[in-house]
C-alpha cells in the first residue's frame, strides 16, 4: 500500500537548512499496523505528515496504492486524500465550536455526502466508539478519553484505508491510553491499515512492526508478535 | 514603571508592524480629516471677528408677511436706517449698502481705461465708523463727507491707479457720474463678510435721503448702544415701523441679526449682496462626517487591539502573576494607545500640510497653516489626541487587564463570547456608517447632474450676458443691438434688466386696482427678443412688442403661466387683458414656467414687461455653437468699435446658473472625498481584523484541512462571517442614509426621489469592498500548509 524510495524532507529557515529525513526507505503492506519510534525530533511526524499526504517531500517516491505522490499539487493531495486516510492526533485537535456529532460529520461533508448518509454513517461510528450519548457536547464538556475517542470515530467514519496516528495516546492517562488502543488494533483486525507514531513502549507492542527513525534515517525494523486485542 | 511601560510598548509597536502600520495609518488618516476640517470650521466661524465693535453690531433683516410668502430678506428699504437713527433710541448709528445697481456690475473709467467692477457699493458714510474700517490714504472721519466721493481698497487702488496716489482722482461710473477718490482703506480679510472693493458715498445719490418704505434693495447695519439689550431694541423697531407705515402697507417686519451670525445664518435668505456667504449646515455636516471617521479609526483600533488579545494574554498573565494590578496594566494599554496616538498626530500633522493645497482648491478656500500654531489649535490638537488615546484605549485596556493569570497560563485557553460581540458589533458599526456615507455620496450626485440636466423652461446654454449698464442713450443701445444682429453667429439679441439666476424686482400681481392681497411676481424689464434669446416656451400670444415709442407709458407684459393660472385665465383668454403690477399692464403673451431661481425655489408667477421702471443692464446675446473663441471676439470688436468708452464684460449663462450651485457641487465633492476615506479606513480595519481572525482560526483551518477541505471551502466560510456582518451593517446603514438623505432633498424644490437601487448598489460596493478585503486574508490563511498549524504545541 504504501513504498517509500530514498524520501527526502529539508526545511529551511532565515539561517540554516535542516535535513528532517535523509533518505528513508519503507514499505506498508495493506492491512499491516506500523509503529514509528524515535526521540524528539528524529523526523517521525515529518514523515508521517508525507505518508498522510499533508506535505509534500522535498527528494525521493512516494506511492499510495500505486500512485506517485511526490509531485502532486495541493488540491491532487486533497482529492486523493478524501475518504482515503484518517488522522488521529495527540491533541486530538476537535473544533471548539463544532459538537461531536458536527466534529465527525465534517469529513462526510466534505465527501458531499447527503444529510441522510452523513447522519446514519456518524451515530454507527459514534456508538461503536461508545460516544454516542455525548453526541450533542462540545468538546470541551469531554474527557481526554472521550476527545480522542470522537477524534478516532472522526477519523475511521469515511472508511479510510489508512490511519495515521501521532502519538494519540499521549495526552491520555494510562488506562484511557489502553482503551484507545485497543481501538485501533479492532481496527486494523477488520482491515484498516495503520500507521503510528509514538514515544511510548507499551503502544509500540500494539503494532506487527516497529520502526525506529533517529536523525532521519531507519536505524532499526523489528518485528512483533502480534498480540491482538488487550483486555 | 512609566519608562518601562513606554519601552514595553515600543517593542510591541514594532514587533507587530501590521497592526501597528494599519492603527497608525486609520488614525493619522482620521486625524488629518479632523484637522483640516477643523481649519476649514474654524475659518468659517472666525468670520466678522476682526471689527472691534462686533458685539454691537446688528444686521437688520425684513421679514415678509404671508402674501411673500413668509421670506426672510438681508435688504430693507432706505427709510429704515434713516428713521432708526433718529426714533430708536437704542441705535447709535446705522448705515446702508446698496451693490452698485442692485448687484450689478459697475463700469468704470479710469485715465482713459475701461475697467469693470464686481464689487462696487454705495453706502452711507456711518459704515466707516460702524466697522472701524482703517484707511491707510485719506481720513476717515471725512472721506465719505461730500457727495461724489469714493475710497477704494488697496487691491482696487493698485489696479486702477497702478504705482500712482489715486486721492484726488477722478472715477467716471457707467458713464453718467463722476466721483472723486478721498480715500484707500486696507482690504478686507478674507473672513469678512464686507468684500467691497470700492465703496461710494451715498451722499448725492438717489437714496441719500429717501425716506420710503418700499424697494427692500438695503443692506442694512446698525450699532447699538452700550449695554442696551437687543430684545428692547427689538422692541423700538417694531414700534418705529407702526408709527410709520400705515398698516396696508406693512407687507414685512423687521429682525435684527447680529453680526456673528451673519456668515453662517443666513444662507437661506434672500438678496445678500456679499459674496461669502456661509452655511451652518455645511459646518454642521463636515464636523458630523469628521467626527464619523475619527470615530470608525478609533473602532478600528479597538478592534485589532483585542482581537490580538490571545497574544498579548500570556504576557498580561504572566506580569499578574509577578504581582502586577489591573490598574498598572490599565496604565500600560494606556500608555501603548498614546504612543500610537501621538504618533499619528505627528504624521496627521505632517499629512494636514502636505494636503492642504488640494484641501484648498477641493473647498475653494484660502485656509494656511498659520492656523496650526496658534495656540487654541495647539490646545485643541492636545484635546483630540487625550480623547482619541482615552476612547480607543477604554475597551481594549479594560479588556485586557481583565485577565485572570490561571485562564491565561492554562493550555486550553478559551474566551468568553463577549469579546467577539463587541467586536462584530464594531465591524457592523463602522460599515453602517460607511454604507451610509456611500448612499449618501451617490445620491448627491445624482441630486447634481438632475440639476446640471433638468429642463429649465428655457435653455441657457450659448447666452452670453454682456454688460450694457454704462451705455447712455437709447440711440447706442439700439445700434450695437443691430450691430449684434448683423453678426452671423448671432441668432437673437434683447436687452434686459436681468438674466434668469438674478433677482430682478419683487412686485405685486393684482387682477384689478381694487384686489388687497395680490401675488408676489418677478418683473424683468427687457424687450421683443427676449423669447427668442432665452428660447422660452411660448404658449399663447406674442413677445413684447417690437417698438414703443419713448412717449408710450403703456407697459406690455408677457405673463409665466404661474402668473396667469392665479389670474384664473388660460394662456389663451390672458391675451389682451389688462391686470397691475403696481400700474395696469396689458398682457400680450403667455410662456410657459421656467426656473428663473435656483431649484432650490419652486417657480413663482414672473412678468417680462417694457415699462421704464427699471433700467436694461444687459445684453443677451444667443449665438450659434461652434467657434466659441471667434464668437466673443467679434463680439468684442464690435462693442468696443461702438462703445469704445465701455469695458467688454460678459458672462454665460450656463456659467451662471451653475454657480448656483457651487455649494452643492462643493459639498458633493467634499463628500465623495470624505466618503471614500472612511470607507478606506474601515476596510483597513476589517483587513487585520480578518487577518487576526484567521490567525486565530489557524488550527481549526488545518483540522479542516486534514478533513478534505479544499481552499475555495475555506475562504469562503472565513469570508462569509463577515459578509453576515455586512449585511446586518446594511439593514443599519440604509435607514440613516434614508432619513438623512430625505431631509437633504427637502431643502430643493426640484428633486429627485430616492430609488431602491441606490441601495441595493451601495450594499453591492460595501459587500464587494469587505469581501473582497477579508478574501486576501481568508485565502492566504486557507494556503497555508496544515503541517505548520496542527505542529504539536
Amino acid at each position: 500500500m504504501i513504498q517509500i524510495q530514498n524520501l527526502k524532507k529539508s526545511f529551511r529557515t532565515e539561517e540554516v537548512e535542516t535535513l528532517a529525513l535523509n533518505g528513508v526507505n519503507l514499505k506498508v503492506a495493506e492491512g499491516e499496523f506500523v509503529a514509528i519510534m524515535g526521540p524528539s525530533g528524529c523526523g517521525k511526524s515529518t514523515l508521517l505528515n508525507i505518508i498522510g499526504m499533508l506535505d509534500n517531500p522535498t527528494d525521493g517516491s512516494y506511492k499510495f496504492a500505486g500512485h506517485e505522490v511526490g509531485g502532486l499539487k495541493e488540491s491532487q493531495r486533497t482529492q486523493l486524500r478524501k475518504g482515503n486516510l484518517g488522522f488521529v492526533f495527540q491533541s486530538f485537535n476537535l473544533i471548539d465550536e463544532l459538537t461531536v456529532f458536527e466534529n465527525v460529520e465534517l469529513p462526510l461533508i466534505y465527501l458531499k455526502m447527503s444529510k441522510a448518509e452523513r447522519k446514519e454513517k456518524v451515530q454507527k461510528v459514534l456508538e461503536r466508539m461508545k460516544i454516542a450519548h455525548r453526541e450533542k457536547h462540545f468538546p470541551q464538556q469531554l474527557s481526554g478519553g472521550q476527545q480522542q475517542r470522537v477524534a478516532i470515530a472522526r477519523a475511521v467514519v469515511t472508511n479510510p484505508k489508512l490511519i495515521l496516528a501521532d502519538e494519540p495516546t499521549g495526552n491520555l492517562d494510562s488506562k484511557n491510553g489502553i482503551e484507545v488502543m485497543n481501538l485501533l488494533t479492532e481496527l486494523n483486525q477488520e482491515g484498516t491499515t495503520i500507521v503510528m507514531v509514538t514515544h511510548s513502549d507499551r503502544d509500540s507492542h500494539y503494532a506487527h512492526r516497529v520502526i525506529n527513525l533517529f536523525d532521519g534515517q531507519i536505524v532499526t525494523e523489528s518485528q512483533n508478535k502480534p498480540m491482538g486485542a488487550m483486555v | 514603571m512609566f519608562k518601562n511601560n513606554l519601552k514595553v510598548a515600543w517593542r510591541n509597536l514594532k514587533s507587530n508592524k501590521l497592526f501597528s502600520g494599519i492603527n497608525i495609518i486609520g488614525l493619522s488618516m482620521g486625524l488629518t480629516i479632523v484637522m483640516l476640517l477643523f481649519l476649514f470650521i474654524s475659518h468659517e466661524r472666525s468670520f466678522d471677528s476682526m471689527f472691534p465693535k462686533k458685539d454691537r453690531i446688528q444686521r437688520v433683516l425684513l421679514k415678509t408677511d404671508g402674501d411673500f410668502g413668509f421670506e426672510t430678506w438681508a435688504t430693507v428699504p432706505p427709510a429704515t436706517a434713516l428713521t432708526m437713527k433718529e426714533e430708536v433710541t437704542n441705535v447709535e448709528s446705522a448705515a446702508r449698502l446698496l451693490k452698485h445697481n442692485f448687484g450689478r456690475p459697475a463700469s468704470l473709467r479710469i485715465n482713459n481705461q475701461n475697467f469693470t467692477e464686481d464689487l462696487f457699493y454705495w453706502v452711507d458714510k456711518e459704515l466707516l465708523t460702524i466697522f472701524d474700517i482703517e484707511l491707510v490714504k485719506g481720513d476717515a472721519a471725512t472721506a465719505l463727507d461730500r457727495p461724489g466721493t469714493v475710497i477704494l481698497s488697496e487691491t482696487a487702488a493698485q489696479t486702477y491707479f497702478n504705482q500712482e496716489n489715486p486721492i484726488g482722482q477722478t472715477i467716471l461710473v457707467d458713464n453718467n457720474r463722476e466721483l472723486e477718490v478721498t480715500g484707500v482703506y486696507k482690504d478686507f480679510p478674507e473672513n469678512s463678510t464686507l468684500d467691497a472693493d470700492i465703496m461710494a458715498s451715498s451722499n448725492g445719490y438717489w437714496f441719500y435721503d429717501r425716506k420710503s418704505w418700499g424697494n427692500a434693495s438695503f443692506e442694512t447695519y446698525c450699532l447699538l448702544k452700550d449695554n442696551v439689550s437687543v430684545d428692547a431694541t427689538q422692541t423700538q423697531i417694531d414700534q418705529m415701523l407702526e408709527a410709520n407705515v400705515t398698516k396696508e402697507g406693512r407687507w414685512y417686519s423687521f429682525g435684527l441679526q447680529p453680526l456673528s451670525k451673519v456668515h453662517l445664518y443666513s444662507a437661506s435668505y434672500g438678496n445678500s449682496y456679499s459674496s461669502r456667504i456661509g452655511d451652518i449646515n455645511e459646518v454642521r455636516n463636515l464636523t458630523y462626517l469628521a467626527i464619523l471617521i475619527l470615530l470608525i479609526a478609533c473602532v478600528n483600533y479597538m478592534n485589532l487591539t483585542t482581537a490580538r488579545s490571545q497574544k498579548r494574554s500570556k504576557e498580561v498573565g504572566i506580569s499578574k502573576t509577578l504581582g502586577a494590578s489591573s490598574e498598572s496594566l490599565v496604565g500600560r494599554f494606556y500608555v501603548e494607545t498614546g504612543l500610537i496616538t501621538a504618533i499619528s498626530i505627528v504624521l496627521g500633522v505632517a499629512l494636514t500640510m502636505l494636503l492642504l493645497p488640494s484641501f484648498n482648491s477641493l473647498t475653494n478656500q484660502h485656509l494656511t497653516m498659520d492656523l496650526l500654531l496658534n495656540p487654541t489649535f495647539i490646545l485643541a490638537a492636545l484635546g483630540v489626541w487625550l480623547v482619541t488615546t482615552l476612547f480607543s484605549g477604554l475597551y481594549p485596556s479594560m479588556y485586557l487587564s481583565r485577565f485572570l493569570p490561571k485562564e491565561i497560563l492554562s493550555p486550553s485557553l478559551k474566551r468568553g463570547k463577549g469579546n467577539v460581540v463587541i467586536r462584530k458589533g464594531l465591524v457592523v458599526m463602522q460599515f453602517a456608517a460607511s454604507t451610509a456615507l456611500i448612499v449618501g455620496v451617490m445620491v448627491i450626485y445624482q441630486q447634481t447632474q438632475y440639476i446640471q440636466n433638468k429642463n429649465l423652461g428655457f435653455a441657457a446654454d450659448n447666452v452670453m450676458a454682456i454688460s450694457i449698464g454704462g451705455l447712455r442713450g437709447d440711440e447706442n443701445r439700439n445700434a450695437l443691438e443691430q450691430e449684434f444682429k448683423n453678426l452671423s453667429e448671432v441668432t437673437a439679441v434683447s436687452m434686459a434688466q436681468g438674466y434668469p439666476g438674478m433677482d430682478v424686482s419683487g412686485r405685486t400681481l393684482r387682477k384689478n386696482d381694487t384686489e388687497e392681497h395680490g401675488l408676489n411676481i418677478q418683473t424683468n424689464v427687457t424687450d421683443a427678443g427676449i423669447v427668442d434669446a432665452l428660447k422660452l416656451h411660448l404658449l399663447a400670444g406674442s413677445s413684447l412688442p417690437k417698438f414703443k415709442s419713448e412717449k408710450d407709458t403703456l407697459v406690455e407684459v408677457v405673463l409665466n403661466k404661474k402668473a396667469i393660472d392665479y389670474l384664473g385665465f388660460s394662456p389663451e383668454e390672458a391675451i389682451g387683458k389688462e391686470v397691475y403690477i403696481g400700474i395696469p399692464n396689458t398682457i400680450v403673451g403667455v410662456v410657459d414656467d421656467f426656473n428663473y431661481e435656483s431649484l432650490h425655489q419652486p417657480i413663482g408667477a414672473y412678468a417680462f414687461n417694457n415699462s421704464t421702471s427699471e433700467g436694461k443692464s444687459f445684453m443677451l446675446v444667443r449665438f450659434k455653437s461652434g467657434n466659441l473663441a471667434n464668437t466673443v471676439a467679434d463680439l468684442k470688436s464690435t462693442f468696443t468699435r461702438i462703445v469704445p468708452n465701455l469695458d467688454f464684460n460678459y458672462s454665460f449663462l450656463d456659467q451662471n446658473i451653475a454657480r448656483m450651485y457651487a455649494r452643492e457641487k462643493r459639498a458633493g465633492q467634499i463628500s465623495i472625498v470624505f466618503c471614500i476615506l472612511a470607507i478606506f479606513v474601515a476596510a483597513l480595519g476589517l483587513f487585520g481584523l480578518a487577518a487576526y481572525t484567521a490567525e486565530q482560526r489557524r488550527k481549526e483551518i488545518g483540522i479542516r484541512k486534514v478533513l478534505g477541505a479544499s481552499v475555495g471551502k475555506i475562504s469562503q466560510m472565513l469570508s462569509m462571517d463577515f459578509a453576515k456582518l455586512v449585511v446586518i451593517a446594511l439593514f443599519i446603514g440604509f435607514p440613516m442614509a434614508y432619513f438623512s438623505m430625505e431631509n437633504w432633498l427637502e431643502g430643493f424644490a426640484y428633486r429627485i426621489d430616492l430609488q431602491w437601487w441606490v441601495f441595493a448598489l451601495a450594499g453591492t460596493i460595501a459587500l464587494g469592498i469587505a469581501l473582497l478585503t477579508v478574501s486576501f486574508q481568508s485565502i492566504r490563511a486557507a494556503l497555508t500548509n496544515p503541517t505548520k498549524s496542527l505542529r504539536a504545541e
